[in-house]
């Protein structure tokens, strides 16, 4: 939406506003029973996941479908971590071992797979590299707990409110590196990669080196909200730690606002998650089907995604509008 | 053989393997088409198959018409069915590019999952026959007849989309868009009416393994990820785009979880395989059998 304002300004402005809402609205109600606390407590670990893949697959062109892999490594190595007494409840240590180790992962795994495949070989490796976590986890006897999982005690239980502002505080880093890193140069060599790697390559891009660095970031960032989902269940466990949905949906929202911009996973990951909550007390019989049915008629009527949409609305509002046309300039 | 106590159980572990590979073929060919002329992996052919699979079931419980039979009745109307999945939906889809075809296939597939949930209940089904335990021995090993059969189905569906790949016309328009779309298109091969021809085969081709699958194994609505996911590893073992290719990486597959589920455990099967297909990934990306291309982007 700084295109949609076009000036710095206003972008930060309302990035501004937004923000203050979301630091007071847990005081205007009250958190632990409020739907809507709980809603955003979920939305903002949607937009860090969304904006996590998109880095990697938004802005670097590299299509990651092992997110969950990362979000399964956060959610073990806080369980784990806290089982063995090293680290305790919302433990900042804990939070960040999460995000280092899926970051780790992500770099070793990230230099052969990055190195040697492209496109939807990348793909489906990183898809495999989900599932073998999965399985290891699984076969992981008392380390991992197996399928019954790891317990945690849940008596350290606290406020929702804390998760609330654990979840805006990560999904704030999450964006903030985002805007710096795609403003830097960092972020051009990015783009240069998902446009042509061959030319970024033959340009003096160390195309690797910043593959990598996408690719660890992200997966950081997913870690970080996998430790937070950890602390909120109190119970981790192979089929929601690894679970494909928190790859598929993450990249539904970023696909849906527009992957590649900054705003756009923002916007789709609040309007796919109130659909998806909407849909759930309206018609929790139907939810999914109601779900797919909003995917499939989104890809069918708005393929690029809601920020290409709104840009282009905007060009054609703002040209009949002359005395705001400086809003079209290029910032 | 390690871990084997004798030559005839390693023998059997390997036919039921192959057994098994089969179908994860045919599902990978039609996965493996799809992705040659739309450069989009279709995540729903799994739930294509499942679909077809409670098609049978409806057939088998209502009517007590053969389930072999369903091959006969799948076909036609898979056929048309990938078709309008196609010209509903890809087509002014594919246009946008490829991340919105995959979120659309995503889609459908959730769609299809749910769908079969509300209709048939989420709970496991099985087509059973008067001949489904039936099985003849040979040299110490037991041959299922219902497997050797489907097996069979599955390979004579291979070979005629082979032939109609070789050997007419529009075969060879198919491979020509697979291997350069831009190309094609300017010796006047239609790519929208080639992917149209080839989302139908390959619809029809998740049809047959649906069918195949219901008749050999009990499946429920969310049953077909994990097939799409297998097929899609076949497929990566075969290369992408060929077909005789996706027939053995499936096969290869399905010899590979069989029998590292006996020496190991069943439940290391599945990491078996995505090993071997991470290994492959980046030892040979072409697949075993592909030749290597210049850019593969």
């Amino acid at each position: 939406m700084t295109r949609l304002f076009a000036s710095w300004k206003m972008g930060y402005l309302f990035a501004l506003i937004l923000l203050i809402f979301f630091l007071i609205y847990p005081f205007l109600v009250n958190a632990e029973t409020s739907y809507m606390v709980y809603f955003f407590y979920t939305t903002f670990i949607y937009v860090a996941l969304a904006q996590g893949w998109n880095l990697v697959a938004g802005y670097a062109g590299q299509v990651s479908l092992g997110q969950h892999a990362f979000f399964g490594i956060g959610c073990y190595v806080t369980a784990i971590t806290w089982r063995a007494g090293w680290t305790g409840y919302f433990d900042p240590l804990a939070m960040l071992m999460s995000g280092m180790g899926a970051a780790l992962v992500a770099i070793v795994i990230g230099l052969p797979l990055l190195a040697k495949l492209r496109g939807d070989y990348f793909a489906l490796g990183t898809l495999g590299l989900g599932e073998i976590l999965r399985v290891i986890a699984l076969r992981g006897g008392r380390f991992t707990g197996g399928a019954s999982g790891i317990g945690l005690p849940s008596s350290a239980y606290q406020s929702m409110s804390h998760y609330y502002f654990i979840a805006l505080l990560i999904t704030i880093i999450t964006l903030a590196s985002l805007w710096l890193m795609t403003r830097s140069n960092i972020g051009l060599a990015l783009v240069a990669i998902r446009e042509d790697e061959t030319a970024a390559a033959a340009n003096g891009i160390n195309t690797l080196k910043y593959k990598i660095l996408a690719f660890a970031i992200g997966a950081f960032f997913t870690g970080l909200c996998g430790s937070l989902n950890a602390y909120y269940l109190f119970y981790v466990q192979t089929g929601g730690a690894f679970n494909l949905n928190w790859v598929i949906i993450p990249i539904l929202m970023a696909i849906l606002g527009g992957a590649g911009t900054f705003w756009g996973p923002i916007l789709g990951a609040f309007i796919l998650a109130a659909v998806f909550e909407l849909a759930n007390i309206w018609m929790p019989e139907l939810h999914p089907i109601f779900s797919a049915a909003f995917i499939v008629l989104v890809t069918l009527f708005l393929p690029d995604g809601l920020m290409s949409y709104i840009t282009g609305y905007r060009h054609r509002i703002l040209r009949k509008l002359s005395p705001f046309k400086w809003m079209l300039q290029k910032t | 053989m390690a871990g084997f106590s004798s030559f005839s159980i390693f023998f059997q572990v390997f036919i039921n393997g192959i057994f098994l590979g089969c179908m994860y073929g045919v599902a990978a060919i039609g996965l493996s088409l799809i992705f040659g002329s739309m450069q989009i992996i279709f995540i729903a052919q799994g739930a294509v198959m499942i679909l077809a699979a409670y098609c049978i079931y409806w057939m088998v419980t209502l009517t007590s018409i053969d389930p072999f039979f369903g091959f006969f009745v799948i076909l036609p109307i898979f056929l048309v069915f990938g078709w309008a999945i196609y010209k509903g939906l890809f087509q002014r889809v594919a246009k946008a590019g490829k991340n919105p075809s995959l979120l659309l296939a995503f889609g459908l597939m959730v769609l299809f999952e749910h769908l079969m949930s509300l209709i048939w209940t989420p709970n496991t089904r099985s087509v059973t026959t008067s001949y489904s335990t039936s099985a003849f021995g040979l040299w110490n090993i037991n041959i299922s007849i219902t497997r050797l059969i489907v097996s069979i189905v599955a390979l004579i569906a291979t070979g005629f989309v082979f032939l109609f790949l070789k050997k007419t016309m529009l075969g060879k328009a198919v491979r020509g868009v697979s291997e350069d779309m831009r190309t094609a298109a300017l010796l006047g091969i239609s790519p929208s009416w080639i992917s149209s021809v080839t989302f139908a085969i390959g619809i029809a081709l998740a049809g047959v393994a649906g069918v195949a699958t219901c008749i050999t194994y009990a499946f429920d609505p969310y049953f077909g990820f994990l097939f799409s996911l297998k097929a899609l590893i076949a497929v990566a073992f075969g290369g992408l785009g060929s077909v005789a290719g996706a027939l053995l990486g499936g096969i290869t597959l399905g010899v590979l979880e069989s029998l590292s589920s006996y020496i190991i455990s069943a439940g290391w099967a599945d990491a078996v395989a995505y090993a071997a297909f991470l290994l492959i990934l980046v030892l040979r990306p072409e697949g075993l059998l592909g030749r290597r291309s210049a850019e593969r982007t």
